[in-house]
């Protein structure tokens, strides 16, 4: 989304890109007061990626409606995990991926709400295909496969977040008495399925490498051809170093017990190694203080 | 993100990983990097009195390519003189280690380590 807001920039649009709390949260007053009366649009992811917390899309879509603004909610890491009402929620505009939740990649869909009425400029012109809003003939193949996607999500939504969340305790449960290891976003307001975790004095990276049987993703600068650690992460208000030393677990619908064991198995294995090896694991053992050396930077 | 197989090797089974004891006067230590960039290398070189580099031992915080560039650099520096430690290029390590343009910097701050251990060493021990 950011990518789309700075192109917007470029256009002549003014944005105000608003911070989030410790937790991953939107405030809500800090909202309220960022929003002018001629706030054309707000938008919202409703579930980070990164970190897996949850916004209040409820609360803000009651701010919107009452400042006349246009509500959108990239709801592709929240479809099929979390419930999502449009009849209940004031939101106008809504982003769904198939591929997050077993479909087919290429496709997505856009809700588009009729009451209150949003119309949209077509931004891809031709025949005229879904009401004239985006021309182009459609591939029923991939539609119908994230129809039937999105069909098992709902059938399945319940029971497979329960199932996440004991696996997710499990997880944690491995990791968590491990010396300077920190759990990223709020404890209760999340999906069960991402589980952002920084462990300190241990580079993301190489901490990957070490799990190299299993997919997992860093927010750390080494991970990305940018060398910038996750804006994300720090958003929170992380640390550069423990952005960099954070990893995110993933658990999906075919995770196993036996996945979760291994991976608990061999991230105790991998941080022993990685610690051994860590001149910041030294000096945090030896009581310096990391924010006080003067670091020689290149 | 592919690794050579060098990296993996040196990530997998890395040399020389320790300290040395901290008030031995033959040796040196160079600390480079930032907790803030995601990469902090500890190279330390044990120096005789015919000032060659006998031994060497790293700490890396850091990337499998920080890990293996620091790693390396301590196989390569045994044997030589301070002279001769220090024409080490970060290019050779690059090379060496068959790091994608994305991982360069590693290897310069592996080269950085270097120079920062035989500095600590003729600080320690005047320009000799």
């Amino acid at each position: 989304m950011l990518d789309t807001m700075r192109a917007l920039e470029r256009e002549g649009f003014e944005v105000t890109y608003l911070d989030v709390e410790a937790d991953g949260l939107v405030d809500l007053a800090k909202l309220q007061a960022a929003m002018r009366p001629d706030t054309t649009v707000v938008s919202i992811m409703m579930v980070n990626n990164e970190i897996g917390v949850i916004q209040d899309v409820a609360a803000i879509g009651e701010l919107c409606r009452a400042n006349g603004t246009i509500f959108h909610v990239d709801a592709a890491q929240a479809a099929g995990k979390v419930e999502i009402d449009l009849q209940a929620l004031k939101i106008d505009l809504m982003s769904f991926s198939a591929h997050k939740i077993y479909g087919p990649k290429g496709i997505g869909a856009l809700y588009v709400r009729r009451k209150p009425r949003i119309r949209l400029e077509a931004q891809t012109h031709g025949g005229g295909h879904e009401r004239g809003m985006r021309s182009g003939t459609l591939p029923t193949h991939q539609i119908v496969g994230m129809g039937e996607a999105f069909r098992l999500a709902k059938l399945e939504m319940v029971e497979e977040n329960q199932r996440f969340a004991l696996l997710r305790q499990r997880l944690w449960d491995g990791i968590k008495d491990i010396e300077q290891v920190f759990l990223n976003g709020d404890a209760t307001r999340r999906v069960p399925g991402i589980t952002n975790i920084s462990f300190n004095y241990v580079e993301g990276e190489s901490l990957i490498m070490a799990l190299k049987d299993i997919a997992v993703s860093s927010g750390s600068a080494c991970t990305s051809a940018s060398l910038e650690p996750s804006y994300v992460l720090r958003a929170l208000g992380l640390s550069d170093e423990l952005a960099h030393s954070s990893i995110r677990f993933s658990i999906g619908r075919f995770t196993t017990e036996e996945q979760i064991d291994h991976t608990i198995k061999i991230v105790h294995q991998a941080i022993g190694k990685l610690r051994e090896m860590s001149p910041l694991w030294d000096m945090y053992k030896d009581g310096v203080d990391l924010n006080t050396v003067a670091w020689v930077a290149h | 993100m592919a690794y050579s197989n060098k990296v993996i090797d040196h990530y997998e089974n890395p040399r020389n990983v320790g300290s040395f004891a901290k008030d031995d006067p033959t040796v040196a230590t160079g600390m480079v990097g930032a907790p803030a960039c995601g990469d902090v290398m500890k190279l330390q070189i044990k120096v005789n009195e015919q000032g060659i580099i006998e031994d060497a031992k790293f700490k890396t915080y850091g990337c499998g390519s920080a890990i293996a560039s620091s790693s390396l650099v301590t196989e390569w520096v045994k044997g030589k003189s301070l002279d001769e430690a220090s024409q080490i290029k970060n290019t050779d390590i690059a090379q060496e280690l068959a790091l994608p343009p994305v991982k360069i910097h590693c290897s310069i701050l592996a080269e950085d380590a270097i120079k920062a251990a035989i500095a600590d060493y003729k600080q320690r021990h005047g320009d000799n």
